[in-house]
């Protein structure tokens, strides 16, 4: 059996429980754009992504002083947290869904390729917003925040061939809406 | 690896070998290179919804976001303060130096009832002045 590597933000999250400044910047630096991110595509909404980015600090800062090395990586931890409370959301909306595109335009008219990759960029949002959210969850993990399949399968709560499930449904979803289909949304499970 | 295996990984992970499990890439690879046909049908498809998932951008957090992230953390006072600690003792400073330079300034004034003499004499010699020997001796 070996050792499971050092958790690569161990010394930092110390740092920060002895309440220096310095590594709270490199913190936030070094977390905030993955964690926004995350919540961006879990909710398909910039501002409540920033709500729980926020919320997921809150809660590292009260943490901090307490975290033990070992006891699960921090970053994997911190992903827990932030889906969490990306779920407590979609619940909440479960009774309105939102089925209408995010509103991202800016008042600033940008150039002609500005303009078609947001529209790009909103047409996946969008997509990804209408899959069911636990392959939703497994894509953004292992696609976007680039987790290996095992912390993905770990976070998730189950086994890398139940992820694996996830993932190939989630394409195959997303498969359709490409081709222009109205099938998306279909697979729930 | 089974031409089964391959086709779960690739519809799982997508083309990019990168992001298959490592554990398994070397061996679907290697399937990949002695079933080119097959496998290229299926890196295709997978490769159009990669590059179509790649296109979703998240704009980077704005400062504002950062600064108030920041603001709640729990920093020890005199390290969180420290800059404003030392400019502010600047400030103080420089103004009770200023003060004791004045009050000897005109404490010498008083005492001598003589205001030092006007560096007129810096003003003769200036190149605008000339100075005030001709040189006629020489």
């Amino acid at each position: 059996m070996s050792e499971a590597p050092p958790d690569p933000d161990a010394e930092l999250i110390a740092q920060i429980g002895r309440e220096e400044p310095g590594a709270v910047r490199s913190l936030v630096a070094r977390k905030l754009p993955r964690l926004l991110a995350l919540a961006t595509r879990m909710l398909g909404d910039r501002m409540e992504a920033e709500d729980v980015a926020q919320e997921v600090f809150v809660r590292i800062w009260k943490q901090a002083a307490r975290w033990r090395e070992g006891e699960a990586k921090f970053d994997t931890w911190m992903h827990r947290v932030a889906l969490n409370l990306c779920y407590d959301r979609l619940r909440g909306r479960r009774e309105d869904p939102n089925d209408e595109l995010p509103d991202m335009a800016d008042p600033a008219a940008p150039p002609e390729a500005r303009l078609e990759a947001r529209a790009e960029s909103e047409r996946v949002r969008a997509a990804l917003a209408a899959l069911p959210a636990r392959q939703r969850e497994a894509l953004v993990l292992t696609y976007y925040q680039e987790m290996s399949n095992l912390d993905a399968a770990a976070l998730m709560g189950v086994s890398v061939d139940a992820l694996e499930s996830l993932l190939a449904r989630a394409r195959r979803n997303l498969r359709t809406q490409l081709a222009g289909g109205s099938g998306l949304g279909k697979d729930k499970s | 690896m089974t031409p089964e295996r391959f086709h779960q990984i690739v519809e799982a992970y997508g083309a990019d070998a990168r992001r298959w499990p490592p554990h398994e890439r070397a061996a679907a690879q290697a399937w990949a290179r002695s079933h080119r046909v097959e496998a290229d049908v299926a890196l295709a498809q997978a490769a159009g919804i990669d590059a179509w998932l790649a296109a979703d951008k998240v704009e980077p957090p704005s400062l504002e976001l950062q600064r108030r992230i920041v603001e709640r953390a729990p920093v020890r006072w005199l390290f969180a303060r420290g800059r404003w600690w030392w400019s502010g003792a600047a400030v103080a400073g420089v103004g009770l130096l200023g003060g004791v330079a004045g009050a000897l300034a005109m404490s010498f004034f008083v005492l001598t009832e003589n205001a030092p003499a006007v560096h007129e004499s810096s003003y003769l010699t200036s190149s605008f002045g000339g100075t005030s020997a001709d040189w006629s001796g020489e």
